[in-house]
């Protein structure tokens, strides 16, 4: 049973992570559904593909994938604005209680969620306890005929059978700018690196940065803009806004 | 500066968002080839732990996209978009991305081989007699028995083999590509000579636009250079001084542009040369002008009627169009490939004289030449593939060497490229990948991956700058593989007489530096040098050399109004569906080998690794069919065999079907996966040569099987679903 004191620290942990540190924002008016994003992230994550087989039980790996729902009937049909769904980094993560082994818990320096593969033992819990259904789990040792290993990036684990996987706001990117910065004595500058999906997306949809700085691109973005979190009413204080449009 | 300066120096370009490396000057290119060397050697370009960018072009279309690939170690990582590049200002689209699943594609052709025709197994052969063999071809036929079939990249083998047919009077090379047929692009060009007295590839400046009418055109998808589009797209959208614009697109089957439309037209299919003409009318009178002749012989009743789109709708849309001083109208997709495939881009291009927006902001342009171009140039149409055809199966060509082409899958079975080859003594391809042409060839010589190659490509439309896009090996070759130009010029000395004179280059590279010396005394460049090996090496540093300033050219509208413009329905053959088929967004003409661009759901329907058939949900319940129904789709020419997917925003009187998958060869992630609509269509073309590919009607007959069709969007029980059990 919860006591008082608990109490006080969970909610004195939810008024720290409240403001979140990285974020994004995604414009739905201007995401034409393209999916350049989901290679562009999957090239960078070296994220495996399943097959056919695999993929038609749901078992594909996308670390982001682009959610659209139909509306109508012919001929007044219409397609909901394309919704790019990822790891929010919830600032308050339904996933990382229920993980047994720590596998999945919170980083106090990046405010983000992270998901340690060696620690990981395959639970699923916190798939399950994902209201955004956004993790993907290695049900197998996915093959990558040679010469394909060529192209893994070398900054990012290669995952294998038993291991649950995620979006990581491609934290080997903001390491690398804040080890470039830190070499050449400053601090990193918004706008210096950004994420696989936010670099390559065609239409710019995709906006990556510091929400605790209130001059950075994201902040003035949230600011001036009509944007939504979703399912911010389960209190998981996700660190991702997206603006509908249209 | 001196000799001593390194190609790390120079060529050490700054990866998008890094701190950009200082231009040199003065120095030569100390190296012409990356290496991939052993991790106790390495060259000192590579640092362990770092990464060396290299700016080259995409080759998944023929757009010409800049990219920067980053490599480690001699291996390609990642590509991005070049920040600097003025078609794709550092963006690229998924294919741009999953290029590294070609380079390193597990069935890549490995090395020269021979081969009997249609057997997949092969014996290696060494350059040496690979190279004789070609000079032997060169030597021992007439020049006028000997063709060149090449794909629409890279532009510069395909200025060198137009300079070797010019010196030697073999025949000009002849370009196709599957994405070409699809946008229809002689079809545009025609109607451009026809409304503005000249010939070229019109250019949409939608970011500029307040109301854009798309007929179906694609241009969020693969149509003519996507990622620039999609800039216009943004553009029209997040309009900073004025509304947000509108888009309307009328097309019988939602695209997914269509799916970003504000208003969706399903119109009749056929009928889009009349909506387009009905609209003009109804909208001069909306404004009480006198019509002009174009639009003076529509009746807006009759095409609401024939069309299925209300006069109600008609009128509110022409006024819309009227009202906005923004209008553009842009004509595209399967409205052009139609018997009637001309009026419709005819009609739909003199919508553009209401706003009277030709060569003005958010208008109609004509695309700016590139800087070693002069005169447009286009792809051949379908009609010109069928000479070409009837020439190799009457035994004209005895020679056919082939490159960056796969007619054999691309073109309609009803064409017959594959039979016609056997009129051909001997065919030789330089295929990167063992595709279903490659496999009819006698030889084939691979080429490099582009992500290995030099040469350029040409921006044809979608920057106001003219463009020339530079490409060069961001890695050695992996294979045994051998750039086609060298292959050329080294059976060329072979062969002798007028081949050995022709082209005195020793190599490839020495040839693109001839071509890149006219530029350098080229004003407006935005960067120049005193010598030639100075230029070139900025020219792979910045990954292409264009102009700082351009403008697109303006069409001549003087007479675009004052004509007779065609509004006839179009015709089709017998059947009970209109059958739509539309290049894949995901897979476009050459992406199904990479198996990441297979696990790409498709952005409408979200289904993976098949091919499907759209049907109306309504429809599709009349005639007891389910999804993942296998249905046989018959038409006068063929038949194939789908799964049905329920969409909903198509006409019940209508289907439609991707084209990309269905290969019966192109390595193990394409083969044996998935059917090819073009096994259904026939040889029909409209007026100016285009194939009439969405201009048949088709049977559908039950099977009584059913296809599990991988998709993203129902990720339970797909399988349940289809077999009825719990897996």
């Amino acid at each position: 049973m919860a006591t008082v004191t608990d109490l006080k620290i969970t909610e004195l942990k939810l008024s720290e992570a409240e403001g979140g540190k990285w974020g994004m924002v995604i414009d739905q008016d201007i995401c034409t559904g393209c999916q350049a994003c989901v290679a562009a992230c999957a090239m960078e994550n070296n994220v495996s593909f399943v097959g056919d087989v695999d993929s038609g039980y749901g078992r594909s790996m996308h670390w982001i994938r682009i959610e659209r729902f139909w509306e109508g009937e012919y001929p007044e049909v219409k397609m909901t604005p394309n919704q790019p769904m990822m790891c929010q980094q919830c600032g308050s993560a339904t996933c990382e209680p229920v993980c047994p082994a720590f596998a999945t818990v919170h980083s106090q320096a990046e405010q983000l969620n992270l998901q340690v593969y060696n620690r990981c033992v395959g639970t699923r819990y916190c798939a399950n306890n994902c209201p955004y259904q956004v993790r993907s789990f290695n049900w197998r040792d996915y093959e990558r005929p040679e010469p394909l290993p060529n192209q893994l990036n070398p900054d990012v684990t290669v995952r294998t059978r038993g291991v649950m996987e995620k979006c990581t706001f491609c934290i080997q990117r903001i390491h690398k700018a804040q080890d470039n910065a830190k070499a050449e004595g400053r601090e990193v500058v918004d706008g210096e690196f950004t994420t696989a999906c936010a670099q390559a997306c065609p239409a710019s949809a995709i906006t990556f940065g510091r929400v605790d700085d209130s001059e950075s691109l994201v902040s003035q973005l949230i600011k001036h803009g009509h944007g939504v979190k979703h399912l911010e009413e389960l209190g998981t204080l996700p660190n991702v806004t997206y603006f509908k449009g249209g | 500066m001196s000799e001593q300066f390194s190609r790390r120096d120079f060529l050490k370009l700054a990866g998008v968002g890094a701190a950009t490396t200082a231009i040199l000057t003065g120095c030569g290119p100390a190296s012409r080839y990356v290496k991939r060397e052993p991790y106790m050697q390495m060259p000192e370009y590579n640092y362990n732990g770092q990464s060396t960018y290299y700016a080259t072009t995409c080759r998944e279309c023929p757009a010409g996209c800049g990219l920067v690939v980053r490599t480690m170690q001699g291996r390609a990582i990642k590509t991005e978009g070049n920040a600097n590049h003025p078609l794709n200002l550092g963006k690229t689209c998924a294919r741009g991305q999953a290029t590294l699943h070609g380079l390193y594609n597990p069935d890549r052709v490995t090395d020269p081989i021979k081969r009997s025709r249609g057997d997949a197994s092969s014996t290696n052969v060494d350059w040496d007699s690979a190279t004789q063999t070609v000079a032997d071809a060169l030597k021992n036929y007439k020049p006028e028995e000997i063709a060149f079939l090449m794909g629409t990249a890279p532009d510069h083998l395909f200025d060198f083999v137009s300079d070797l047919a010019a010196a030697t009077g073999i025949n000009a090379p002849v370009r196709f590509g599957a994405l070409s047929m699809f946008e229809a692009r002689a079809t545009l060009s025609k109607a451009a000579e026809n409304l503005f007295g000249k010939a070229g590839l019109p250019f949409f400046d939608i970011g500029g636009a307040q109301v854009v009418f798309s007929f179906g055109s694609n241009f969020l998808e693969t149509w003519l250079s996507p990622v620039s589009y999609t800039r216009g797209f943004v553009g029209l959208r997040e309009a900073k001084t004025k509304q947000r614009g509108y888009l309307v697109q009328f097309e019988s089957r939602m695209s997914q542009t269509g799916t970003k439309a504000d208003e969706w037209i399903p119109l009749k299919p056929g009928t889009e040369a009349m909506v387009a003409l009905a609209i003009g009318r109804l909208a001069f009178e909306s404004r009480g002008d006198a019509l002009p002749r174009a639009f003076v012989d529509v009746d807006p009743l009759d095409v609401a009627s024939k069309s299925g789109v209300k006069l109600e709708t008609l009128e509110r849309l022409a006024a819309m169009f009227a009202a906005s001083a923004g209008s553009l109208a842009i004509p595209g997709g399967p409205s052009l490939g139609r018997s009637n495939g001309l009026a419709v881009a005819e009609a739909v291009l003199a919508l553009n004289a209401i706003p009277d927006n030709f060569g003005k902001p958010g208008g109609v342009y004509f695309s700016v030449m590139a800087p070693n171009e002069t005169e447009s140039h286009r792809p051949a149409s379908t009609q010109e593939m069928q000479e070409f055809v009837q020439k190799m199966a009457d035994g004209k060509f005895k020679v056919l060497f082939v490159h960056g082409v796969n007619p054999v899958f691309e073109l309609p079975k009803a064409i017959n490229f594959k039979g016609a080859l056997s009129g051909v003594e001997q065919v030789i391809s330089f295929a990167t990948f063992p595709d279903e042409t490659a496999l009819e060839a006698d030889f084939v010589f691979p080429d490099h991956h582009g992500l290995e190659s030099w040469g350029y490509q040409r921006v044809a439309t979608g920057s106001a700058q003219p463009v020339l896009s530079g490409s060069q090996p961001v890695v050695s070759p992996f294979y045994n593989t051998r750039a086609t130009i060298d292959v050329l010029l080294a059976a060329a000395q072979l062969a002798g007489g007028t081949f050995a004179s022709a082209l005195p280059f020793k190599d490839e590279v020495e040839f693109l530096q001839g071509k890149l010396t006219p530029l350098m005394s080229e004003a407006g460049g935005f960067f120049s040098a005193a010598d030639i090996n100075t230029f070139s090496a900025y020219f792979q540093q910045y990954g292409g050399w264009w102009k700082l300033d351009g403008a697109f050219g303006t069409p001549d509208s003087a007479d675009v109004l004052n004509r007779n413009l065609n509004g006839a329905e179009s015709e089709f053959s017998e059947g009970e569906f209109f059958f739509v088929p539309f290049v894949s967004p995901i897979l476009a003409e050459a992406g199904a080998n990479k198996p990441w661009l297979q696990e790409l759901p498709d952005p409408t329907t979200t289904v993976m690794w098949n091919t499907w058939v759209e049907i109306n949900p309504e429809t599709a319940h009349e005639l007891g069919l389910e999804n993942e129904d296998l249905v046989k789709i018959v038409s006068e020419f063929g038949e194939i065999e789908a799964a049905v997917y329920k969409y909903p925003p198509i006409r019940p009187d209508t289907i439609a079907m991707p084209f990309g998958q269905g290969h019966t060869a192109y390595g193990r992630y394409a083969e044996n996966r998935g059917v090819n609509p073009t096994d259904l269509l026939g040889q029909q073309v409209n007026e100016a040569g285009d194939l009439a590919f969405a201009g048949m009607k088709v049977k559908i007959e039950k099977t009584g099987k059913k296809l599990p069709i991988p998709r993203l969007e129902s990720i339970m029980g797909v399988y349940g679903e289809a077999l009825g059990e719990e897996h």
